[in-house]
């Protein structure tokens, strides 16, 4: 192998990196609709995650997608379980407004949640569309970091729309999942403008070329790693970001230092953690 | 442990799906790029055999590659009623001639039925000499696609080898695992198989010899499907069949 990165030799020979603990900052939980997943307990996740040495995962449940009442405790409760390795995302449904209002206030009193998951495009409702606006407004209020699904020229949730979030309320970290896949010249331009923007890669990385030109456009330090897992293993992201003709100090933002800094904010402190 | 790739792409196709510096143009430039992920040997076709036709495609991927003995032919298929690749068995002769030992089929593109009607002659020949033909998941014929339209291949041409490559990533194990139980020559490639604990999950129910090492390059990088496999909770012999063996296997077995 003629890679000259030392973190790609060390990943090819022990499928991991002491020097690269990797956070996954895109994670689900349970079974889904229209795929079959072999690893879905958080037994299965975290044998998958120590092969690739992936440190820690943040996920939303699939059910909390669907039913925020069921899947948020479910979520919570596997948060609780293994607190060393999942964090997770408190997901709202703008379809139900009552019991998002509900939900949103519940939030303060949870434990292992770093922030919101919104999914528009299975939502059906526009990122800009006021039945966001409590959990934005309040997300703006504290502060907040919010997971939002992006998807290249949706009418949902594409980068076009996330610029117009940003602009309304400049104190939420947004992580734009996928990276509104697709529609990439206009999400990097977002993370490039908007200082609490992120583009992250689930998905995004096995478009060829597409992870240098957002480390060209927005810079690896407006780019965070993710997977959907149980939908993706580690090891093919880890394997898209360690081929692309970037640093290894670009891979080292990436696959861990960015997460590390959004979740040290949020009270989540990886290093005491490792006691 | 040698590591051949059995789906790989030459050439600049018109409308870029990833940056236009993503693509390779010329021999030399694939196998640096296969060098810098530490990939041995690849399958190749050339874009021009889809993009263009095979009648210019075939023949230029022939003289692109001439000098590399790490790089091995494939060519696509034309229905052999407009006689533009010649009969079947004159096209069997010049793959011969030029060391071809797989064939892809384009019918999205290249507008034929991808059917028995079109190719029973063509394809009762690949099955007498093992020739394994290449379809892309993602190609549509008949007013089907995907799956159902291999399956509908399948279920007319049972002995004929088939390996689907570029099965999508959003969880094609239910639409391809019942393909892979009811014919024993079809095959997948790994190209898209990013699913967390899929690779161990169909090998220890499959076995390691019905899946093929494909990476899908230049559309997608070497490296995700490569390091995937690397470290997939499989034996290493089990890897070392996924990675080269089965796919040498399958050309060894062709007799042209």
């Amino acid at each position: 192998m003629r890679n000259p990165s030392a973190l790609a030799k060390e990943f090819r020979k022990y499928g991991k990196a002491a020097s690269c603990p990797i956070i996954d900052m895109h994670g689900h939980f349970g079974p889904y609709q229209g795929i079959y997943f072999p690893a879905d307990t958080a037994e299965a996740m975290m044998r998958i995650m120590d092969r690739a040495g992936v440190r820690m995962i943040v996920c939303s449940s699939h059910t909390a997608l669907v039913d925020t009442r069921r899947g948020n405790p479910e979520m919570a409760e596997v948060v609780a379980k293994y607190p060393d390795r999942f964090r997770a995302y408190w997901a709202l449904n703008p379809n139900y407004p009552d019991r998002m209002k509900e939900e949103i206030e519940a939030y303060p009193e949870q434990k292992g949640f770093v922030g919101f998951k919104f999914l528009s495009d299975y939502h059906k409702v526009a990122i800009t569309d006021d039945r966001y606006g409590p959990a934005l407004e309040f997300a703006q209020e504290h502060r907040m970091m919010i997971l939002m699904h992006t998807w290249g020229n949706s009418p949902y949730d594409g980068p076009a729309l996330i610029e117009e979030v940003a602009k309304r309320y400049p104190e939420v970290t947004i992580l734009m999942g996928h990276s509104g896949y697709g529609e990439w010249d206009r999400a990097i331009g977002v993370a490039r403008d908007y200082p609490k923007v992120y583009l992250e890669l689930t998905a995004a990385y096995h478009a060829n070329g597409v992870i240098e030109e957002m480390v060209q456009g927005a810079g690896s330090h407006k780019m965070l790693f993710g997977t959907d897992m149980p939908w993706f293993t580690p090891h093919y992201g880890i394997g898209c970001v360690l081929c692309a003709a970037i640093t290894d100090e670009d891979r080292h933002n990436i696959l861990h230092r960015n997460a590390e800094t959004l979740l040290r904010l949020r009270g989540v402190n990886l290093e005491e953690d490792d006691g | 442990m040698e590591m051949f790739d059995c789906n790989v792409c030459l050439g600049l196709p018109y409308a870029p799906s990833v940056p236009p510096d993503a693509y390779i143009e010329k021999a030399e430039d694939l196998l640096d790029r296969m060098a810098f992920c530490g990939i041995n040997q690849a399958l190749v076709r050339h874009i021009a055999m889809e993009e263009e036709s095979p009648v210019v495609g075939n023949q230029l991927l022939i003289r692109e590659i001439a000098s590399f003995d790490r790089l091995e032919p494939s060519w696509a298929i034309l229905p052999p009623q407009t006689g533009e690749l010649g009969t079947p068995d004159e096209l069997v002769a010049r793959m011969k001639t030029d060391g071809v030992r797989a064939l892809w089929a384009f019918p999205s593109k290249h507008h034929y039925l991808l059917t028995g009607t079109t190719f029973g002659g063509l394809f009762e020949i690949m099955i007498q000499r093992r020739i394994p033909l290449f379809v892309s998941a993602k190609e549509r014929s008949n007013g089907i696609e995907g799956f159902a339209m291999i399956e509908a291949l399948l279920r007319d041409f049972p002995k004929l080898v088939l390996v689907a490559t570029d099965h999508g990533c959003w969880g094609e194990d239910r639409l391809f695992r019942p393909l892979i139980e009811r014919y024993e020559h079809f095959y997948i490639d790994t190209s898209r198989y990013e699913l967390a604990g899929g690779i161990r999950d169909f090998c220890d129910r499959y076995g390691p010899h019905r899946m093929l090492f494909g990476t899908g390059f230049p559309e997608i990088p070497m490296g995700g499907a490569f390091l995937t496999l690397l470290h997939a909770e499989i034996s290493d012999q089990a890897k070392a069949a996924v990675f080269g063996g089965n796919l040498q296997r399958l050309l060894r077995e062709v007799r042209l």
